[in-house]
């Protein structure tokens, strides 16, 4: 089964709970019966949402440990812990966005991005509060790198849809049933659907690229919007091609049967 | 066979074309491309294998104020980036580039139209 294979694939790279938002998209999928392109860029700026989130969590953590420090509150271990914590979430979860974004940053040792104990001694310390601004950091790195997991993704979830045609056709061929027209019906309107929907997605890029909407919010905003119109186009062209292609191959067929 | 089907195989051949063409323009120019050390990092966003092909065939086609504003914007990484395909490709492969996004935009164009105005039973 390589679309199992293709699943376990994704989940062992993504972890908990963005297999839990992967199996939401795939049941959507099978609802709509939609394609590919839509649904990739949706997990996509879902999962960079949380990147950024949890970036945030760490970072207002630390700043929480510094104003405790500062202020030498009784509580103070316990907000490094806190601190602690919310770093490893984040290693664990984001392990490797993190592995790019501060992949060009050489310093031995480290900086607050790859090492708790650095961000935490910085914090206590009077030394520069901007080396703790680590969702700055991210923000300038290069996004585009992180395009090869969105790539995996995408070419995971055209795996799954076709996985779902080829079902359809082969179920109407045990059926006895017009197999060929129904390969047409779903081969075609797969064409039609990728297609247009990764138009829809070129069009949003472009669109948002113009209009360079600001910060983290903007953008996983911008990416939604472009996500939810590139999918609204997939379901669009598919129910329409769907709806239309049988009796185009029946005037096909007509024609060649003519000759 | 009303006008509505017409338009509607009319957009079918023009996704079919448009697939052919994917592919020849994939081969012949962004294969090199993909090669070649000066333009292999600056193609683009790559959403799923191939996307590429759409990002080099977007850059080759569009106007020149649209490349100048995708230029200037932060996200400008998204698309391929134009003077090094235009250093690194040959008249053919940018004729090649249009015609490809020819199919792969006007069928679509087209394809919308005629569902909205299905939608309207104009072709009933």
């Amino acid at each position: 089964m390589p679309v199992a294979r293709e699943l376990t694939n994704l989940s062992l790279s993504y972890g908990g709970d963005n297999v839990l938002a992967l199996a939401e998209i795939t049941a959507k999928l099978k609802d709509y019966n939609i394609g590919l392109m839509g649904a990739s860029t949706s997990v996509y700026a879902n999962r960079m949402g949380g990147f950024a989130g949890s970036v945030k969590d760490y970072q207002s953590v630390l700043m929480e440990y510094r104003q405790a420090v500062a202020s030498n509150s009784p509580m103070k271990a316990a907000i490094k812990q806190k601190a602690h914590t919310a770093f490893q979430k984040m290693q664990i979860q984001f392990n490797n966005e993190l592995k790019v974004v501060s992949g060009q940053v050489k310093a031995r040792r480290g900086t607050p991005l790859t090492n708790a104990n650095r961000a935490t001694n910085i914090a206590r310390s009077s030394r520069n509060v901007v080396k703790l601004n680590v969702a700055n950091q991210i923000q300038a790195s290069n996004l585009v790198k992180l395009s090869k997991q969105a790539k995996f993704l995408g070419n995971g979830l055209a795996v799954i849809d076709f996985g779902g045609r080829v079902g359809n056709i082969h179920n109407s061929y045990q059926a006895g049933g017009n197999w060929e027209r129904d390969m047409f019906i779903e081969s075609s309107s797969f064409a039609a659907s990728a297609i247009a929907g990764s138009l829809a997605v070129k069009a949003g890029l472009a669109i948002l690229m113009v209009a360079t909407p600001v910060g983290w919010v903007g953008l996983v905003v911008g990416g939604l919007a472009v996500a939810g119109a590139a999918a609204t186009t997939l379901i669009v062209f598919n129910n329409a091609v769907k709806n239309k292609s049988g009796d185009l191959y029946d005037d096909i067929m007509k024609g060649i049967s003519a000759l | 066979m009303n006008i509505g089907d017409l338009i509607f195989a009319t957009c079918m051949g023009g996704f079919f074309l448009c697939m052919v063409l994917y592919v020849f323009f994939g081969q012949i120019t962004v294969r090199k491309l993909r090669k070649n050390p000066a333009t292999k990092d600056k193609l683009g966003l790559e959403l799923t294998s191939g996307w590429d092909i759409l990002n080099v065939a977007g850059a080759l086609s569009s106007p020149e104020w649209l490349r100048d504003r995708f230029s200037t914007s932060r996200f400008s990484g998204l698309t391929a980036n134009y003077q090094l395909l235009y250093e690194n490709t040959s008249k053919f492969d940018r004729v090649l580039a249009r015609v490809f996004w020819f199919f792969y935009v006007v069928p679509v164009v087209l394809m919308l139209i005629f569902i909205v105005l299905n939608s309207f039973g104009l072709f009933e």
